[in-house]
């Protein structure tokens, strides 16, 4: 069956489009990274929940202002780590159970002796004091700048005494020297108590740093976790909706539009009956009402111990509604390929009309079957964001759309990171299956009209 | 023609007697007076409230009675949760609403991408084809959700920080064009635009590649060949002889979006606060308002029946040989 | 036939098109000037579910209620700690017979608003006949006894009468407003008589609360159903026509013409008239011509807004504390000082918990291993990291269930009680576990021991929390599955006692924390406010004492006790009371954010000849 595919022009054809061949590579690599996530379970949820990162860390090549590496230090030293050791550390028979516990992903604190972590600890404190201090000073003094500049600003627009301005740019000759002074020193404290804390939370070597590197390099969400876990997970969902939905839809579509199509009749009539009913029902009215049944269901509904399951709406909803663009399509094709000669010479010959169906219509309609498998693949892909945006699709598991929708509000504040790699990840897999689809279309069915 | 007409409104009657008969089965499933309710509410209170749809009747009256509110129009019942809105008084509110997204959508989108579309077919396999056609893809491979996150971002709320170089566009909501208090035309266009032209965006890559290969096909005609052999320039060809000749495809592909005019976009409606037919919809999911809803799928749907056939009258007026098929 | 358009036809409308685009780049943004005052107000909400007090229960309900209704008394709007003082009231309660009897006169010459539904179409004047038909509302059992627990066992005759009501609605009889109630009637035109089954602190706080407003039985007759969206009211503002109520965008509110007479306060706190708050001390009000409420679904466009200059205030979303704020001093930064704007802290009366029913086989019950289990599980709550992680470390982390600011609430560092249960301390927690019976595991983990239906409602926000709260708890091997719910299915299930596990959170409707102290009285339990179902004969005897005492130093004791006992117990882990942030916009006057009240509206103003507000 797939030698005869191979042999004809289109497959040629469809082989020498150097875009698609990128195309397929690309979704080769992301259905590696599906086999990998879902078969042999490299990235898993607690993976996902897991915090490496103070919030809101932004990803490899970003540099993070002075302000947010101080923020950022300050939640090491107050938060994380003032509650992770704990003040008996010394006396404790299970102190290094204890270190071990205030991992941040890969990063561990230092293996050492209590007493040198100890020490190594008040040092860190003792330089991010020092740091927070000049910070403090610094926003003062650079406060102070802003106001006069307002000030200055407020009296020349309303013609006031010259003299008093100059006095206040004198001023503020003098203040600004002095905060760039500040500024500097601060800067250096604050290296030097991030350099403290490297040494009391060492970065991770060899393959544990590759993992911790993956781990970080696209930074951290409002709650610390990494967001290329989140972004590399969410291919795994994309692809269960994808795959399930194309194929359903595709093997009930041909199934149903070659029935049609072959049989005529009564057996058309319901068909085409089906398909105008269903594709004139808005489906999102129809999820709605699926996802309300399923609201709550030990079954469908419960993403700690079934988050396959959870799916299971989407599935049906898109399902249902997906299949009677493919259906349409066989359906058209099989007319026409019934009144080709050698239908009509099988006929004669004598074969029943199902053997037909399957030996020598189903395998004409090949190319059409995986134009569709992929068009369907990437709307069942788009629709599950969109879905999981608006909060009737997938929750408590990592999705693009859920990324997207929790993310969202950070784009005022200039965090682009996990919005960013949902969307990148996303684009690259829509945009290979766009890029597949229209190589197919043109190779095997080159007459046909987008 | 008459019978054609005929015949396809028979053809279509089932279907939407199909359509309406899985949609009510399918939000009868649950109770929808207790989901509305809650099971706080009085045996009383749910009693007035079924009875108010006529829920106890039988089914068949039920369907009757929807199917006569569809034809006659009259969604007079009250909204559920919005006591004292009829569903009428919701509908009439969002539509206009839905429409002044819509329909410039569609008509910019529709304009630019059938020129993007002329120019890519002039120079087809050349350059600027092959350069259209990428960033088409391109534009298509890209989610809803990132334009309008990113639209709204880069188009209103990035401008209007201090510094910036302000915007026409209003971040989010909606102001009425002629009626009501804040009715004023330039307003309207301020909140309509940047939905607006996001909806372009997002649509511009399908139609382009459609339109593209609508015109690529009927370069192959013979009238093209003939208008060849008369001597006509290849724009005049292009823009004259074959825009006409391919309005039909055109038509065809408008047409069949008209459903949508409707129910708008969900999605920019939700996401830019208009309180649009779309943003109703969603609302009354959420809230149970089971009058709503039901009455919104069955206008929706009925639309829908009759843009099609409508499409397929106009497509017959056009092509004579569609009404012996 | 061939369907074209004419080229002709075809470049007029691209030129128009083009026009449209062009013409509207030029327009600027804000919208058009006029002389009216406008206050534009935002809402987290789609909108108030009703305008019709006794159906209402959130705070969007009251804000909308309270600005075209009125109370009997409201609180006084500068004086902090709260204070009341007589709105439709003519003077404060003559209270007599030790507490039991209340006596309040009505102001004479108030008006509702003119409607068609009275008599002429002209409002009438507000008798105390009113006020008993508004009340005996609440026993009418068409409106689901929403506000009943307000009144509920307080007035004398009130619950028989709603017994003989329901019986008589059951019958198929309509209900009889003309029944007599012993405890609640009208002395002559303008005096009320109350009587109680016993002397009552709570209740004079409770004549403030908007669900019980003085509501016409002419409009509630005229109007049905529809009366919720067709408000008639005497309060400060009107809401003219239906149509200016749309849900999800905005409710336009009017200045009502006929508003009794009513004059800004001159009573203040030291700090207000550096705020301008005193300069508008004895002006009549409403200052204001129109309200907007302008309803946001989405936090983000609110933000968007306010800094475009089209809301005169708002609170301030999670996600922007950081650009508005510095994390480290917490202050407003300068960007937003320099525009004028001023920021308030507004601490709530809140109580953020995760309760159990005490019904629940596994969870629930009195013995020393449960309660060490539940122990356990608030052990290993970190309420701090939630505070910082996604309250930007502003929200106020407190043991047991009173609210800071009020009586009862824990006076130790850290607002901790002796024998505090409060996280994070996963040591301690294991140790509970293991005097709970279970064993831990060279992990830290505990064994065999199932993962915890935890209920909570649907919400970006609030599937952070869980992610934080599975984290947390994961420590010491306690699983969490996490089942979001829209609130009224979550209200359903822990109603039914059907989630051992869920999230809660309890605004205080007055400043009394006995309020509080009720969510774990035995004989509120499901579907009454005690959803924990958490019954102690020995809670219970204390909170009937102290239903009965006035404020003082003995009562304070009694709510210290009962809310050890609580944390003893651990029917719930907790608590966080949220700060609000809210930042003013400069030429917005009068304004004192508050989250306890919501008359202020009517004395709010707008500068009108402010520079930076036309734009």
């Amino acid at each position: 069956m797939f030698a005869r595919l191979r042999n004809s022009r289109g497959y040629r054809k469809f082989t020498r489009n150097r875009g698609a061949m990128v195309a397929l590579g690309v979704i080769g690599a992301y259905t590696a990274i599906f086999i990998l996530v879902w078969f042999f379970g490299v990235l898993t949820r607690a993976d996902a929940r897991e915090r490496v990162l103070p919030r809101n860390t932004p990803g490899w090549l970003e540099k993070q202002s002075v302000e947010d590496r101080f923020n950022a230090l300050t939640w090491y030293v107050e938060s994380h780590l003032g509650s992770a050791i704990p003040s008996d550390l010394a006396t404790r028979p299970d102190a290094q159970d204890a270190l071990r516990r205030a991992a941040l992903g890969e990063r561990r604190i230092i293996d050492a002796p209590p007493e040198r972590v100890l020490e190594l600890w008040a040092d860190l404190r003792a330089k991010h004091k020092e740091t927070d201090d000049l910070f403090l000073d610094l926003e003062d003094a650079e406060n102070e700048i802003l106001d006069i500049r307002l000030i200055i600003a407020d009296t020349t627009s309303s013609g006031g005494p010259e003299d008093e301005i100059a006095s206040l740019r004198e001023e503020l000759a003098e203040l600004e020297p002095e905060a760039a002074q500040l500024r500097a020193e601060f800067e250096s404290s604050l290296a030097g108590a991030e350099a403290a804390l490297t040494e009391l939370m060492p970065m991770p070597k060899g393959w544990a740093g590759i993992v911790y590197g993956f781990r970080t390099f696209l930074g951290s969400n409002a709650i610390g976790q990494s967001i290329s876990v989140h972004a590399f997970y969410s291919i795994k969902i994309a692809f269960q909706i994808g795959l399930v939905v194309a194929t359903a839809c595709v093997v009930i579509g041909t199934a149903l539009g070659a029935a049609a199509g072959f049989f005529g009749g009564w057996i058309d009539a319901l068909v085409m009956w089906l398909v105008s009913t269903l594709s004139s029902v808005p489906y999102l009215v129809l999820l709605a009402v699926l996802s309300f049944m399923f609201t709550g269901s030990q079954l469908f509904d419960n993403p700690v111990d079934r988050p396959e399951l959870q799916l299971v709406k989407l599935y049906v909803a898109m399902g249902l509604t997906f299949w009677v663009g493919t259906a349409r399509v066989i359906r058209g094709e099989v007319m026409k390929i019934r009144s080709l000669e050698y239908v009509q010479a099988a006929t004669a010959i004598g074969f029943s009309r199902p053997y037909i169906v399957v030996r020598h219509i189903i395998p004409n309609t090949f190319h059409l079957m995986f134009i569709n498998f992929s068009l369907l693949f990437i709307a069942a892909i788009k629709n599950e964001v969109i879905l999981s945006f608006l909060g009737l699709g997938v929750s408590g598991q990592p999705s693009w759309g859920a990324m997207i929708n929790d993310a969202k509000d950070d784009l005022t504040n200039y965090f682009f990171w996990t919005v960013g790699s949902a969307s990148v990840l996303m684009f690259g897999l829509v945009l290979a299956f766009n890029i597949v689809s229209d190589a197919l279309q043109d190779a095997f069915d080159p007459k046909h009209v987008a | 023609m008459w019978a054609f007409i005929v015949r396809k409104l028979l053809y279509n009657v089932p279907v939407y007697l199909g359509i309406i008969a899985i949609l009510m089965l399918a939000l009868r499933v649950n109770d929808p007076t207790y989901t509305f309710l809650g099971k706080n509410a009085t045996k009383d209170q749910q009693d007035r409230l079924r009875t108010s749809m006529g829920l106890d009747d039988p089914f068949a009256v039920q369907y009757g009675r929807l199917l006569g509110k569809v034809f006659t129009l009259d969604f007079s019942e009250d909204s559920w949760a919005q006591p004292g809105r009829s569903v009428r008084a919701i509908m009439i509110s969002a539509i206009p609403k839905s429409l002044s997204i819509t329909i410039p959508t569609l008509i910019i989108a529709t304009f630019v991408s059938i020129w993007i579309a002329l120019v890519a077919a002039y120079f087809r396999g050349r350059p600027p084809d092959k350069t259209l056609m990428i960033l088409a893809v391109l534009g298509m491979s890209i989610s809803y959700l990132v334009y309008i996150l990113f639209g709204q971002f880069f188009g209103a709320f990035l401008p209007d920080q201090p510094g910036g170089i302000g915007t026409p566009f209003a971040i989010t909501g909606y102001e009425p064009w002629l009626l009501g208090e804040h009715a004023d035309p330039w307003n309207w266009v301020t909140y309509c635009m940047l939905p607006v032209l996001i909806g372009v965006i997002v649509t511009i890559g399908y139609d382009t590649r459609f339109y593209r290969a609508v015109m690529v096909e009927e370069t192959g005609k013979d009238y093209i060949v003939t208008a060849m052999a008369k001597g006509a320039t290849k724009p005049k060809i292009m823009f004259v002889h074959m825009l006409k000749n391919a309005m039909i495809p055109i038509i065809t592909r408008v047409m069949a979006t008209l459903p949508f005019l409707i129910t708008g976009s969900i999605l920019v409606e939700v996401y830019f606060k208009i309180p649009g037919m779309g943003n109703e919809l969603i609302s009354a999911i959420k809230g149970n308002d089971f009058p709503v809803v039901q009455a919104f799928v069955a206008v929706f749907a009925a639309f829908f029946i009759v843009s099609v056939i409508l499409t397929d009258v106009l497509y017959a007026l056009v092509d004579p040989r569609v009404r012996l098929s | 036939m061939n369907v074209r358009i004419p080229s002709a036809t075809r470049r007029v409308l691209t030129c128009i098109v083009v026009a449209a685009m062009a013409c509207s780049a030029w327009l600027p943004s804000a919208r058009a000037q006029d002389e009216r005052k406008i206050v534009r107000i935002p809402m987290v909400t789609a909108g108030p579910g009703t305008l019709d007090p006794i159906m209402g229960s959130t705070q969007y309900d009251n804000r909308a209620c309270s600005a075209v209704y009125d109370t009997l008394y409201q609180y006084k709007y500068l004086a902090r700690p709260l204070q009341l003082t007589p709105s439709l009231a003519a003077e404060m309660p003559e209270v007599g017979e030790g507490g039991k009897v209340w006596r309040i006169k009505l102001k004479p010459g108030v008006f509702f608003i003119d409607d068609p539904c009275f008599s002429g179409g002209k409002g009438r004047e507000l008798v105390a006949e009113d006020v008993v038909y508004s009340w005996k509302r609440i026993a009418d059992p068409q409106y689901r006894f929403k506000s009943y627990w307000l009144i509920d066992g307080i007035i004398e005759g009130f619950d028989a009468f709603r017994d003989d009501q329901v019986k008589r609605v059951d019958a198929g009889q309509k209900f009889d407003y003309s029944a007599e109630v012993s405890g609640l009637r009208a002395v002559g035109k303008h005096e009320l008589e109350i009587r109680l089954n016993e002397p009552n602190q709570q209740f004079l706080w409770k004549l403030a609360m908007f669900q019980l407003s003085v509501v016409p039985r002419e409009a509630v007759e005229t109007y049905g159903d529809a009366f919720n969206r067709r408000p008639i009211g005497t309060g400060p503002f009107v809401l003219r026509r239906p149509e200016d109520w749309q849900t999800g965008t905005r409710m336009t509110l009017h200045r009502n013409p006929n508003y009794r007479e009513e004059y800004y306060p001159d009573e203040f706190e030291p700090g207000d008239e550096k705020l301008g708050l005193t300069e508008a001390a004895g002006k009549r009000v409403p200052l204001v011509d129109t309200i907007e409420f302008d309803f946001y679904v989405e936090a983000q466009p609110m933000w968007l807004e306010f800094q475009a200059g089209n809301l005169e205030f708002t609170t301030v979303p999670q996600h922007a504390f950081e650009e508005a704020f510095s994390r480290r001093t917490k202050e407003l930064r300068r960007t937003y000082t320099a525009k004028g704007i001023r920021e308030v802290k507004v601490p709530l009366l809140d109580f953020i918990f995760r309760a159990f029913n005490m019904e629940d086989p596994l969870l629930g019950g009195y013995t020393p291993e449960k309660k060490a289990l539940r122990q356990a599980f608030n052990l290993a709550m970190d309420w701090h990291e939630m505070n910082e992680a996604l309250y930007f470390g502003l929200c106020v982390e407190y043991d047991g269930p009173i609210p800071p600011g009020l009586d009862g609430h824990p006076k130790g560092e850290d607002r901790r009680v002796e024998h505090s249960t409060r996280g994070p301390n996963f040591d301690l927690a294991r140790q509970k576990l293991r005097e709970a019976g279970y064993t831990i595991g060279a992990d830290g983990k505990v064994q065999n021991f199932p993962p915890i239906e935890f209920y909570t409602s649907t919400g970006g926000e609030s599937q952070r929390i869980v992610e934080l709260l599975q984290r947390n708890l994961e420590e010491v091997g306690i699983r969490l599955n996490p089942r979001y719910l829209d609130f009224a299915p979550l209200m359903q299930a822990v109603d039914n006692r059907k989630a051992p596990m869920f999230s809660f959170a309890w605004g205080s409707d007055y400043p009394d924390g006995e309020n509080n102290l009720a969510l774990f009285y035995g004989p509120n339990e499901s579907p009454g406010a005690n959803h924990s179902n958490y019954k102690s004969p020995e809670y219970d005897r204390l909170y009937e004492q102290i239903r009965t005492m006035p404020p003082g130093p003995e009562r304070t004791a009694i709510y210290e006790q009962m809310r050890d006992l609580l944390i003893e117990d651990a029917p719930f882990c907790g608590s966080l009371a949220r700060t609000r942030v809210y930042l003013i916009q400069p030429w917005l006057k009068n304004f004192k954010p508050t989250e306890d009240f919501y008359t202020y509206i009517k004395y709010v103003d707008v500068d009108l000849s402010d520079a930076r507000r036309a734009k």
